[in-house]
């Protein structure tokens, strides 16, 4: 059939322009599967920056001095911004933003597993920043060379913001490992806290992630699970060990023959555990946010009121 | 009164006087105005703009080259009025300010656009210059005054792989914090 041919065609001349490094913009056609993936991990991707101020919100009133509140204030709402982002670059591919919320406080689109678990001390917001950002930069460099012109744009500016937010968690992780005894101790219990869920920011082994190559033939991804994990584990250690801090597994271990890090198994089972509904914030996480939208509908309701009025007075 | 979306605003920045105004991505809002606020909420949270554009989604067209061809033929009459084109090249960038058209329809401007516009561009956008909601002119800074007096709000502000470096040396006693 005509139709057919014209699809293959139009497909090689698509795989064509991706593998000469040219961005696909809105408008340009795409193969279905390609538009799909991306607007399921866009959305996502957004969620995950609107959700993820959460864990953090809650320390802004009890920061331990000025400076540290203006810091954070600064991080929550470079997060809301990342959001917005992210989202204006998934209504590219036709979707609206409406329909996106609706998933979210739904439960029919998700968001980094990351921030289902509490933060329970002043030292999980240095750890979250340095940890939890630190993963997201990588993931996000790897997204700023996205084949997909407004997904790739959208994590070039998110990355020029983020370094900041992972460079002040470290900093603060770095004063806590050297201040007092107790500062220590409670920024180590922090690490053993967040260290298996931050592994597991980068999604289930190569080896199970059925996905990636295709996402990785698309110019969508353009390194694996398994490697951005490694990359992740091999700068950490070798700061967390400088600083007298130690990682919650009794398997790591120095590979001289290929110079990286070894870890222990990663407890999937937690993963999917969570990622299905039962972690311990999962639930906490979406009433903030379906609260948050409810709480707004007067503002929401009032300014499109204001703006039909200001409509009628001028065509009046 | 149904709890939707408000119309979708395309935002415009200025980095600084000498560079063109970027397409930067959209916002929602209830009016230009609205929306305006709205983009310096969203895209200017660090002081690296002197002028922010708005203009409904609804208004700016697009087309690549592959849509060229099957652009529909311009009307032979109607108004004509002023386009502010932005392209963008296959590669890389973001959409930038070349120009402007005059035209009678939006199809019209992006022919036109692709016309007078073709050096490495992939990617034509037109906005009718009447539609565009501008942060004001005569304020200049002082509208983008609050994202100064920030520097704790960029990476370079924080010393950590100096601080890293010299502990593992084991020349580092901790400074005290502020």
């Amino acid at each position: 059939m005509v139709g057919e041919q014209g699809d293959q065609d139009r497909l090689a001349a698509f795989e064509d322009r991706i593998a000469r490094g040219e961005k696909i913009e809105p408008g340009d056609w795409m193969p279905e599967a390609y538009r799909q993936q991306l607007v399921r991990m866009i959305s996502q991707h957004a969620h995950s920056e609107v959700v993820g101020m959460l864990p953090e919100g809650g320390w802004i009133t009890r920061a331990p001095n000025l400076r540290r509140k203006l810091v954070l204030l600064a991080k929550v709402q470079d997060e809301a911004g990342h959001g917005q982002y992210l989202y204006h670059a998934a209504e590219t591919l036709g979707v609206d933003r409406q329909e996106l919320l609706e998933a979210l406080l739904t439960e029919k689109a998700k968001y980094s597993n990351i921030f289902n678990y509490p933060t329970l001390s002043w030292a999980d917001i240095g750890i979250i920043g340095y940890f939890v950002d630190g993963a997201a930069i990588l993931n996000q460099t790897m997204l700023a060379r996205c084949s997909f012109g407004p997904y790739s744009r959208a994590n070039i500016r998110i990355c020029a913001e983020e370094s900041f937010h992972m460079k002040q968690g470290k900093e603060m992780v770095i004063r806590m490992a050297r201040g007092t005894p107790e500062q220590g101790q409670m920024v180590q219990d922090a690490i053993n806290r967040w260290w298996w869920p931050t592994l597991m920011m980068f999604g289930p082994h190569d080896s199970n992630s059925p996905n990636s190559p295709q996402l990785i033939r698309w110019g969508i991804k353009t390194r694996t699970n398994d490697d951005l994990r490694q990359t992740f584990i091999d700068n950490l250690i070798p700061e967390l060990h400088a600083l007298g801090l130690t990682v919650p597994d009794p398997d790591l271990s120095f590979d001289e023959d290929t110079g990286h890090w070894t870890i222990g198994e990663i407890d999937w089972d937690e993963f999917y555990r969570v990622i299905h509904g039962d972690g311990p914030c999962n639930k906490e996480r979406l009433d903030a946010r379906r609260k948050a939208h409810e709480d707004g509908r007067w503002v929401r309701e009032a300014l499109a009121a204001y703006a039909e009025r200001v409509e009628t007075v001028e065509v009046s | 009164m149904t709890d939707t979306q408000w119309p979708r605003f395309y935002v415009f920045k200025q980095d600084s006087p000498d560079f063109p105004h970027l397409n930067c991505g959209s916002v929602h809002a209830s009016d230009g105005e609205m929306a305006l606020l709205n983009a310096r909420d969203v895209f200017v949270r660090r002081p690296d703009c002197v002028s922010l554009w708005v203009a409904p989604a609804s208004r700016v067209a697009e087309v690549t080259v592959e849509g060229l061809a099957a652009l529909e033929s311009p009307a032979t009459s109607g108004q004509e009025q002023d386009y502010e084109v932005f392209t963008k090249s296959a590669s890389k960038g973001q959409h930038a300010r070349v120009g402007k058209v005059v035209a009678n329809s939006p199809a019209d401007a992006l022919r036109k656009a692709s016309e007078a516009f073709n050096s490495d561009s992939w990617v034509w956008m037109v906005v009718p210059s009447a539609v565009i909601v501008a942060s004001p002119e005569d304020e200049g800074p002082a509208w983008f005054e609050a994202a100064h007096d920030r520097p704790f709000r960029h990476q370079s502000f924080y010393r950590t792989e100096r601080l890293i470096r010299e502990i593992k040396a084991g020349q580092h006693d901790p400074p005290g914090d502020d």
